[in-house]
Order: C-alpha cells, then sequence, then structure tokens
C-alpha cells in the first residue's frame, strides 16, 4: 500500500510535469481537481482534536506591547496562567506561531524566537518587499515581491533558518498561510494554491469560480477562505470552485458592525501587523462538517455579539472602557484580550464571561497592540457563570463614545426584543440621557412602540412622573415618545390597575398648562387606545377648553387628535358634543371641518 | 332697591326684551339670558362686557350662566373677565371650573384663576393656588404668590420660601402680607440662604404693615434686617423709618436709626 508521501509526490510529479519550467505561479495550471486537491488536503499533519500548534500542546497567547523605547514581545502561558516569557523587541508584524518557534518581522528581518524562552534562534533578510509570512511546526514561510513583476514564496527550516526552496509567481500572491505542512497561497485574488511546505511545489490549486479569494483562516484542523462576501471551508468539496458545490456559508452580520470580516484580507499588506482589523471579526469554529454555522459572534472593537444561526442577536458582551484588541474563536470559547491587558473568555453559546483576568499585571508593559492566539480547543474550565447580555447591552447603548453610536443602536434593538418593564426602563433611560444622540433616542422610541409589552405599562406611567415644574426644576422625561408607546399597548391584555394609574398619568399631561401640542396629540391618543371609555370625559372637558383657542382650536394636529379619539373611542354622548362644538360659532374653522369629516357617515 | 341699582349699573335694564317690565323676575330672566348669549358669541368684546355684568349680579341664574359658559369653553380674554366675575359672588361649586382654568395654556388665563381662587376658602383651591407657585411662568407664580397671601394659604408657605430663595418679589411680597411673630422668625432665619434684596424686603414689608406688632416683635424683625450687610437692608429700614410717625416713640424705630445712622457712617455693618 502506497504512503500519502507517495500519492502527494506523484501528483505533484505530474502537475509540475505540467509547467514546463515556467514559474511555480502562474495563470495556466490545473485548476479544480479533486483528486490533487484530496490528495493535498491529506498530506496535512492535523491534530486528532483541536489543539494548539506549538509543540508542547500548551495553549499560549503571544502578545505585543508597547512598553518603554522598544515593544515588548510577551509569551503566555494561558494553563499555568503565567508568562512564559517577555522579550524587548522592535515587533513590526502580527507574530506567527510554528512548533518550537516564533516568527515575526523586526526591521527588515524575519525573526524566529525560542518558544520556551523568547530568544532568537535565527533571522534572515526579507529579499524584497514583505508580503506576508506564516509557520507551521517544522517550517517557517515567507511572501516577498522582488520587483515589480515577479512574487516569491520561500520556505525556511524552522530550527536553522535556512531557505529549503522558493517558488516564483507572475502574478500577486497573498499573504500566506501554512497548515500541516500544506501551505495555502492566494494567488491573484481568485486561487488559492496548495504548497507543499517541503519541497515548494504546488501540490493543488483551488479557482474561485464565483466569488474571489482574499481571506484566510486556519484552525489546527479546518482551513477557511474565502472574501467578505462569506467562507469556504476548505474540503474535497472546494474542487468545484463554486458556493453551490463548496462548503460555503454566510452569517448576517447587522449593518451597524460594517467593516467586518470572516479573516484576515491576505492581500492588505497592512494586515501584517495588527490593525483595527484585528477589533472587527466574525468569530466562528467549524462545524462538524459543511459550513453551516448554528452560531457564531462578531467581535466589534469593546463588544462581542453573538447571534444564532437565523442572525438573531442572543447574547452580547460589553468590554469596560478600553477596546479587545484581539480574539479568536477556539472552537470551545471566545478569547479576547484587550488594550490593557485583560484576557476575557465567552462562552460561545450564550456569552458568559468564563474568564476575564489582567495576565499583564505587573508585567510593566503597556498598552496591548495585538496579539496571537495559539489556543484552539482551549477553554477555561466553565463554573456557571451567569450571562449579562442585558447589563451588556445596557451598557452598549449607554455609552457615550461617539464612535459606536451605530452599535447602539444594534444594542438598544436587541434589547427591545427582551420581555419586561426592567428592559423598558432601560429604553427610557436612553430617552433620559441627555448625552445620547438624537438618532439613537429615535430609534429607541421606534422600538418603545413597537415593543407592544402590556408589562411595560407601569414602567411608562412611572416615566410620566416628572412634569414641568419652576421650583423642582423638572420636565417631562420624553412624554411625547412615552405617550406613543402607551399608545402601542391599545388593543393589548392590560392590568386594569395598571390602566387606571396610566389614565390619571397621561390626564395630567392633558392638563398641564405646558405640554407641547407636539405631545398632547400622544398623550390624546394614548388614553383612547388604553381608556376603554374611561378618558372620555377629560377628552371632551379638553376639546371644550380649547375648541375656540386662537392657537390650540387651530391647530390641526390637536383637533386631529382629539376629534378622532372621541368619534373612534366614544358613544353617542361623544358624538353629540362634537356637533354642538361643530355648531359653535366660535369654534375655529379647521376644527369645525375635521369634525364634520369626521361625522361624515353618521 | 339692590335689585334696581344692580339692574341700573349693569345694563340689565338695558338688556332686557321689549315690552318687559324693568326689575321684574321675567325682566332680569331675559336680561340674564341676553348677557348669557352675548358671552357665548363670538364679539370678544361684548362676551368680556357681558361677563363682568352676569358677575355683577347677585342672580344664581347669571353665576350659572357664567359656569355655564366657562364649562363650554371661552376664548382667553372672555374667560379672563369671566373668571374674575365669577368670583364676585363665591360658591363652592366654582372651584372646579377655576381650578381647571388654572391650568389653562394661557398664562392670563391661568393668572386670573389663580386670583379668583385666593377666595375660595376650599382646599382644592388652596392645593391648585399652591401648584401654581411651580408654574413655569412667572406671571403666574406671582398671581398664585398673591393668592396665597390674599388667602393665607398656609401650605404655600414652604413653595413660596423656595421662591424667595429665586429671588422672586412676589414671594417676598405674599410672605410678608403672611408674617406672624413664629415666620418672622423662619424669615430671619433665611439669611444667607435667599438673596439679602429680597429678605430685606420682605422683612421691610413686614415692618410696614399695620396690623404686625406689637413694637417688641417689630424690633425682633429691625433686628433681623440689622443682620443683612446688603444696601437694601438700609432701604427697607429708611422707608420703616419714614412711614413711621415720632411719637408715640417706638422701639423699633429707635433701632432702625441707630442702625441706618451706623451703616451711613461706616460703622457697624
Amino acid at each position: 500500500m502506497k504512503s500519502r508521501g507517495h500519492r502527494l509526490a506523484l501528483v505533484l510529479g505530474l502537475m509540475l510535469g505540467l509547467g514546463c519550467g515556467g514559474p511555480v505561479f502562474r495563470l495556466t495550471s490545473p485548476d479544480n481537481d479533486r483528486t490533487a486537491l484530496t490528495t493535498a488536503l491529506s498530506h496535512r499533519a492535523l491534530p486528532e482534536q483541536p489543539a494548539p500548534l506549538n509543540s508542547s500542546r500548551t495553549p499560549r497567547v503571544f502578545i505585543l506591547a508597547a512598553g518603554g523605547p522598544s515593544k515588548q514581545l510577551i509569551a503566555y502561558d494561558l494553563q499555568r496562567n503565567a508568562i512564559l516569557w517577555k522579550q524587548a523587541a522592535d515587533v513590526q508584524s502580527r507574530i506567527w506561531v510554528g512548533g518550537n518557534f516564533i516568527v515575526e518581522l523586526e526591521a527588515k528581518q524575519l525573526v524566529a524566537r525560542d518558544q520556551q524562552t523568547g530568544a532568537i534562534k535565527w533571522q534572515t533578510a526579507i529579499p524584497g518587499e514583505f508580503i506576508g509570512a506564516t509557520a507551521d511546526a517544522d517550517r517557517a514561510y515567507i511572501a516577498y515581491k522582488e520587483n515589480a513583476s515577479t512574487w516569491w514564496l520561500a520556505g525556511y527550516d524552522g530550527s536553522s533558518g535556512k531557505r529549503l526552496w522558493k517558488a516564483d509567481a507572475d502574478g500577486i500572491l497573498g499573504a500566506p498561510m501554512a497548515h500541516g505542512g500544506i501551505v495555502y497561497v492566494p494567488y491573484n485574488q481568485q486561487w488559492l494554491s496548495l504548497i507543499d511546505g517541503r519541497s515548494g511545489a504546488i501540490a493543488a490549486r483551488i479557482r474561485g469560480i464565483d466569488e474571489g479569494i482574499s481571506m484566510l483562516r486556519v484552525t489546527s484542523r479546518v482551513a477557511f477562505y474565502g472574501s467578505k462576501q462569506g467562507v469556504f471551508r476548505l474540503d474535497e468539496r472546494s474542487a468545484s470552485g463554486k458556493r453551490a458545490e463548496s462548503s460555503y456559508g454566510q452569517v448576517k452580520v447587522p449593518p451597524q458592525l460594517d467593516k467586518t470580516s470572516y479573516g484576515r484580507d491576505t492581500y492588505d499588506p497592512v494586515q501584517n501587523a495588527y490593525t483595527a482589523a484585528d477589533r472587527a471579526r466574525i468569530l466562528y469554529a467549524a462545524p462538524g462538517e459543511g459550513m453551516q454555522l448554528d452560531a457564531y459572534a462578531v467581535h466589534y472593537f469593546r463588544f462581542v455579539f453573538g447571534f444564532d444561526h437565523t442572525g438573531a442577536l442572543i447574547w452580547a458582551y460589553s468590554n469596560p472602557r478600553v477596546e479587545l484588541v484581539a480574539s479568536e474563536d477556539t472552537g470551545a470559547a471566545i478569547l479576547a484580550i484587550s488594550q490593557t491587558g485583560n484576557l476575557v473568555a465567552l462562552d460561545p453559546a450564550n456569552g458568559a464571561v468564563r474568564l476575564d483576568q489582567n495576565i499583564l499585571n505587573g508585567a510593566g508593559v503597556g498598552s496591548v497592540l495585538g496579539a496571537t492566539f495559539d489556543a484552539d480547543g482551549w477553554s477555561p474550565s466553565a463554573q456557571g457563570e451567569k450571562t449579562e447580555t442585558v447589563a451588556a447591552l445596557v451598557s452598549i447603548a449607554r455609552d457615550h463614545d461617539a464612535r459606536f453610536d451605530r452599535v447602539k443602536e444594534l444594542a438598544v434593538q436587541a434589547l427591545a426584543k427582551l420581555p419586561g418593564g426592567e428592559v423598558t426602563q432601560e429604553l427610557l433611560g436612553v430617552l433620559a440621557d441627555k448625552r445620547a444622540p438624537q438618532h439613537l433616542k429615535d430609534v429607541v422610541v421606534d422600538l418603545l412602540v413597537a415593543r407592544k409589552d402590556p408589562a411595560s405599562l407601569s414602567v411608562l406611567t412611572a416615566q410620566l412622573a416628572a412634569h414641568d415644574d419652576f421650583l423642582l426644576q423638572t420636565e417631562p422625561l420624553a412624554l411625547g415618545p412615552v405617550a406613543k408607546a402607551i399608545a402601542g399597548l391599545g388593543g393589548a391584555k392590560l392590568d386594569p390597575a395598571a390602566v387606571s394609574a396610566a389614565l390619571v398619568a397621561l390626564q395630567s399631561h392633558l392638563d398641564a398648562p405646558t405640554t407641547q401640542v407636539a405631545d398632547l396629540v400622544f398623550v390624546i391618543d394614548a388614553m383612547a387606545a388604553i381608556g376603554g371609555g374611561k378618558e372620555r370625559g377629560a377628552l371632551g372637558s379638553h376639546l371644550l377648553l380649547y375648541h375656540a383657542d386662537d392657537d390650540l382650536g387651530s391647530d390641526p394636529a390637536w383637533g386631529k387628535a382629539i376629534v378622532l379619539a372621541l368619534e373612534n373611542h366614544g358613544g353617542p354622548g361623544e358624538r353629540e358634543l362634537l356637533r354642538q362644538v361643530a355648531a359653535d360659532p366660535r369654534t375655529k374653522p379647521g376644527l369645525v371641518a375635521i369634525i364634520r369629516d369626521a361625522l361624515a357617515n353618521d | 332697591m339692590w335689585v334696581l341699582a344692580f339692574a341700573c349699573t349693569s345694563g340689565l335694564v338695558a338688556a332686557a326684551p321689549k315690552g318687559a317690565r324693568k326689575g321684574s323676575a321675567p325682566d332680569k330672566k331675559a336680561a340674564i339670558a341676553q348677557l348669557a348669549i352675548a358671552l357665548d358669541g363670538v364679539d370678544d368684546e361684548a362676551a368680556a362686557k357681558a361677563a363682568d355684568e352676569l358677575g355683577d349680579s347677585t342672580e344664581p341664574a347669571a353665576h350659572d350662566a357664567l359656569l355655564d359658559s366657562l364649562a363650554f369653553g371661552l376664548r382667553a380674554p372672555v374667560a379672563v373677565q369671566a373668571l374674575s366675575a365669577l368670583a364676585k359672588h363665591p360658591a363652592p361649586p366654582d372651584v372646579s371650573s377655576l381650578e381647571r382654568y388654572a391650568l389653562h395654556h394661557n398664562p392670563t388665563v391661568r393668572g386670573s384663576a389663580l386670583n379668583a381662587l385666593a377666595l375660595y376658602p376650599d382646599p382644592v383651591a388652596h392645593a391648585a393656588v399652591v401648584q401654581g407657585l411651580h408654574d413655569p411662568a412667572g406671571v403666574v407664580r406671582t398671581s398664585a404668590a398673591n393668592a396665597a397671601a390674599k388667602a393665607h394659604v398656609r401650605e404655600a408657605i414652604e413653595p413660596l420660601f423656595a421662591l424667595l430663595a429665586r429671588g422672586e418679589e412676589s414671594a417676598a411680597r405674599a410672605l410678608a402680607a403672611m408674617a406672624d411673630a413664629d415666620l418672622v422668625r423662619k424669615l430671619g432665619d433665611q439669611l444667607g440662604k435667599v438673596p439679602d434684596a429680597s429678605l430685606a424686603l420682605c422683612l421691610g414689608l413686614v415692618l410696614r404693615r399695620p396690623d404686625f406688632g406689637p413694637d417688641a416683635e417689630r424690633v425682633e424683625v429691625v433686628r433681623a434686617i440689622g443682620k443683612i450687610t446688603d444696601q437694601s437692608a438700609v432701604n427697607a429700614l429708611t422707608d420703616y423709618i419714614d412711614a413711621t410717625p415720632k411719637n408715640p416713640p417706638r422701639q423699633s424705630r429707635a433701632e432702625a436709626e441707630k442702625m441706618v445712622e451706623a451703616r451711613i457712617s461706616g460703622g457697624a455693618k
């Protein structure tokens, strides 16, 4: 029986034979060859279970932090909960993790450091313009551009730094990613080449037929590729090159969380370093097979939101004050680290916080610039943590950071979907917040109206307690929106005692001398909607008081509201009252017309 | 006799239908009916005049006509007149109508209602007056303060103190009008908590009240004013000295003189 290595060599031989001596990466190569792809994938040395890549299989995070004249490179052992080592280093890139080494860019050198000590093992000059780097258990790889038209991928021995091979390309190469001995290399935005890490030969090539290939992400066992539109799981079905015949998925990301991505854009050289792109990520773990995700999360600067497969937001986490600079879904937990060194671990199912600990306390380093997790499959032990989604959403909604105004909209939208007076109270809190943006308040008003939560009536009523008062220095808080929200409860089954209290509160604003017309209209609507007839006396008296008034009596919005309230919700007595008002020569003409229209069918 | 005089002065005679005997019951009834029609008419001037005339009448029907018109809703300028007219002959049923207009959107109407409510010894009326002290419109707070003073609404004292702290002159005048010895002591305790000028005005007005006394209590007021460093204190004392005859001698006047001399000569502040 032939070994996997023999099969791969056979395939490589065939493919190289077709090459006829030109560049390794070129337009005319066999694409989407299922046999070659299957062979290449099977050649990968992947763990049986999700596990860290490093040789000791210990969960680690490698952190780049500011600190003093030089940056600080820190290795942290997540298992032992301890700093493994710390080295001053002017790191210019992100950190790529190998078996017993890491690589990163310092000046124009690719530097490999011992993973146990942080000491430099070897370094090598980047032969041209740096495109990207990666590592696997045994080797490091660099993509670079030598002149205007030639790109190269080179493999280096992870122990010695000796260059093992290099392969040229006649088109643009993206930043590579290594995976168990195979190197994935995006090419010309449309192809993903699978390169044998030992020889530099092409093992297989995928051509995206209906979607470009610019994104790459690998976990210990699964590789993902795709674009901003969606994500493919790299498997045998990838040979189709088409979404429909591949393991392909798309998730719904709310428009408020724009610029999030499924992974690094391999063609963006800026993303070779830790950037804002690392703070706006879709986080997902590979399902057992295929690419239909049951759940996913979005890391968005200070926040992490969890969604179910329909795209409904089901949990949220808000990191206090500072941003989360890096995150990873290990399959068992969502890990993230903040600018101040707080390591957070969240339950991907419900957002429960399993760990929230500053791992850099006393380390004498400045703010965290970025980090690379090597912790696939790892999670701190769950200990029955509580999910604080409401608190997190409230925290987001009340946040005064103007950069996140749209995220606040998302938070209030999610809040509004939760039942109960407590949530209504929090939404009202947004309306009462003088520093909250007006657009957010508008959204909250719409949500309150659409909410139609009978349990919220008493909370809404309580909100009506404040009036214009010179001595108490108070004024109504969001009177119109609250009244509008109460009106939205019309027809719902309401507690009679709560209705009575609401009517009293509403009437106090109906009668209040300073209630503005815009609010008065909603107050009238609300009384009519929930009053069940008990409001008729107050509304009739109100109409009489102002039917000949130069201000209110001439206001069409007020006229329409009061007349329709009495006509639609009143009985014969109210209609007779309307007729009498219409017959009064002092009644404002506009109001008379409204009454006549309303009574036209009588 | 009174009916005739009232009819003559109020115009009820002129308003009576032809053929009706002057001063007779049908006569008055018809006149009131005419006035009621005018009150509900589109001519604001005529309506206001009718309100005034109905208010002058002691006929229950005239009062009822005012109440009916107020119930059906009057335009602001007419309502102002009708509210005053209603209070010319206060009756318990008036309070709910006045209370309704005390919350009218038009501040002048609210002020008129509060002025009228001062004439009703009714807890609801008093509550409305107290509420008027909280009104955002200054003109309404002034009316409420005046009403509180006129009706001696004890529940108004606390909000009046709060208004005094904000320097509202109407509050100073109301508190001065309501002050007894106990309230004067409380006013004295406000030194430093309310503007000096407001406190001096208030205490100065208390001093000048002919019904306030005996002189020992006036002395306490003078001493309370003496603690105020603002020039307004000197003005208040000077006004008191000017308004009070030298004889018979009053200790309060003498102390006030000494304080003023000391201030003018730059002595004690």
